[in-house]
């Protein structure tokens, strides 16, 4: 069970940081920050909480964008519109996900699901009577909150925030509701679950259909503030890696660790693009290497992740 | 008589050209504690999985108080009150003691914290308050027994399937388990034991169901049973093979 005190902290510091720094390169990070920290902790409630361990959430992601992107350029509707329907398009794209962690198992289920991914890749890029295929959408840029055309990166801040608050909830509901328990012995032990009544299919679908809906809300937002959907980056594996890394660097255990995950990995990412990329140089592809990197040492050194460690650290003092 | 609590009629079951159990009856009556005893593969964790859910028999049927349990999913099973432990031990090893017998609590409380005290309860029942906050994987093989037992007891089962309480388990723990096992049914439980210790399940049970290569060769009380000769022939018949 995790405490609730450090992710308050941790969130009022993000929300009051537009208040007091006003440079838009610490601000653009922030939101990203928020963006990813709130899509490995929607990826955490499949892959950590549920033990779904998924590498195509990008899938859900590129749902959400497409849907907030196509709402606005085709119909003219409200981004907002296009959170709600990536989300529930999401859902249903969970239930087929779902339904086959109920057929595969371990390795089986991860290839299912970058499958999946690449699946709508590949529809995104091809079908360009209505996504404009590979070329991308880009969102046009229509000044109001209900269109989401917001200038201001503080206002994006909070915005952002709110639905990492949100995911957060969902991950602490989880920790310590009932259906939160049942859904930890599924994760341990399938059978052992079944055998104590525990609903476990139904309980696993439902995790991912969660997770799959907020993926797409952040996917939407996400789309909305960069303001250009590329099929080849939101189906990526490299975004599904990302939101599982994060998780996992973060810690599987805890509600915060996926966000600890995205501090540290967006800010090196976004570290290394500044000293190794560039056009013409020739480190462009170096923050994989390092993810790459990171991830080894995680799981060799702390495999419960920065929160559990970091956890373990503080015991053993006050012990 | 009244109808039985747990009955089971012609079930079969074969694995491709091996058939597991073959036309098995039997009835548990409310408040019996019944061993079910058999040499190795004689069927008898087979007829649990069918029971609680885990395997379809290709032919027969088990009632619950005469509620058809057969076709139904594990977890149906369970929630309608048949509880069971594993001859695999299967506890959720990245859980605490009493997480793990909390997922078995909150099957019919829907509370929390009540499900909690509930489970701290029955942790005392069955000897394991001191290790509540411990991680199920620091437990001995004994003590894992235990937690299972609890776990299941914690279902409110109004039937319990153990299988094999004191298989692996060392000799010094094997008084402390059999005498847990008569509490509960002293208490009002009814049980079906498999147990592969001959002296163990004469000494609990009121009834004995002997399996020999998947069918019922006798079923009685413990006394007539083990002093069959079809039933020594069994058990005889493996030592010489």
């Amino acid at each position: 069970m995790s405490a609730v005190a450090p992710a308050a902290v941790f969130f009022a510091v993000a929300g009051l940081v537009p208040l007091v720094v006003r440079d838009a390169f610490f601000l653009d990070g922030l939101v990203l920050i928020l963006i990813w920290g709130s899509s490995a902790a929607a990826w955490n409630v499949a892959g950590g909480y549920a033990g779904q361990v998924s590498l195509g959430h990008s899938a859900f992601f590129g749902l959400g964008a497409y849907a907030a992107a196509l709402l606005g350029t085709r119909w003219g509707l409200s981004p907002w519109l296009g959170l709600v329907g990536g989300a529930v398009v999401a859902t249903i794209v969970g239930l087929v996900i779902g339904y086959l962690s109920n057929r595969l198992r371990g390795p089986y289920f991860v290839l299912a699901t970058i499958a999946f991914s690449q699946v709508l890749l590949i529809v995104g890029s091809r079908w360009r009577g209505f996504t404009s295929g590979s070329e991308g959408i880009p969102v046009p840029f229509r000044p109001g909150f209900w269109t989401l055309g917001i200038a201001d990166k503080r206002v994006w801040v909070w915005i952002v925030l709110a639905l990492a608050v949100v995911v957060y909830l969902v991950e602490l509901y989880l920790d310590r509701s009932r259906r939160g328990y049942q859904l930890a012995a599924v994760r341990e032990d399938e059978d052992a679950a079944l055998s104590l009544g525990v609903p476990a299919r139904w309980l696993k679908v439902a995790a991912i259909c969660v997770s799959a809906a907020l993926t797409a809300a952040c996917g939407a937002l996400w789309a909305q503030y960069v303001g250009f959907v590329d099929p080849l980056y939101v189906f990526s594996v490299d975004l599904s890696v990302r939101f599982a890394l994060a998780a996992i660097i973060g810690g599987l255990g805890g509600a915060l660790g996926p966000f600890l995950g995205a501090v540290l990995i967006t800010t090196l990412e976004t570290y290394l693009r500044a000293t190794f990329g560039g056009i013409g140089a020739g480190f462009v592809g170096i923050y994989l290497i390092i993810y790459g990197s990171a991830l080894i040492l995680v799981v060799r050194f702390v495999p419960q992740g920065l929160t559990g460690w970091i956890a373990a650290r503080f015991v053993r003092r006050t012990a | 008589m009244a109808t039985p609590l747990l009955s089971l009629r012609g079930i079969t079951k074969r694995f491709g050209g091996v058939i597991a159990n073959r036309d098995v009856s039997f009835d548990v009556q409310a408040g019996e504690l019944v061993g079910l005893i058999g040499p190795n593969g004689a069927g008898k964790s087979t007829l649990f999985e069918i029971i609680t859910g885990f395997y379809a028999p290709d032919a027969g049927d088990v009632r619950l108080d005469g509620q058809r349990l057969t076709g139904l999913s594990p977890d149906r099973v369970s929630r309608l009150g048949v509880g069971r432990t594993f001859q695999k031990l299967r506890p959720f090893a990245g859980l605490t003691v009493v997480e793990n017998v909390m997922v078995g609590a909150l099957q019919k409380c829907h509370e929390v914290r009540r499900a909690r005290q509930e489970a701290l309860e029955i942790l005392s029942r069955v000897g394991l308050d001191e290790k509540t906050n411990a991680h199920a994987r620091t437990l001995s093989t004994g003590q894992r027994k235990r937690l299972e037992l609890a776990r299941a007891l914690a279902t409110r089962p109004r039937v319990l399937l153990l299988d094999e309480v004191t298989g692996g388990v060392d000799q010094r723990s094997i008084p402390g388990l059999i005498d847990l096992v008569r509490e509960l049914h002293t208490a009002g439980l009814t049980l079906l034991v498999i147990e592969h210790n001959m002296r163990v399940i004469t000494a609990v049970s009121q009834r004995i169901v002997a399996l020999h290569l998947g069918q019922v060769i006798a079923d009685g009380p413990p006394a007539a049973v083990t002093s069959d000769p079809r039933v020594i022939e069994a058990y005889l018949g493996q030592v010489y093979v």
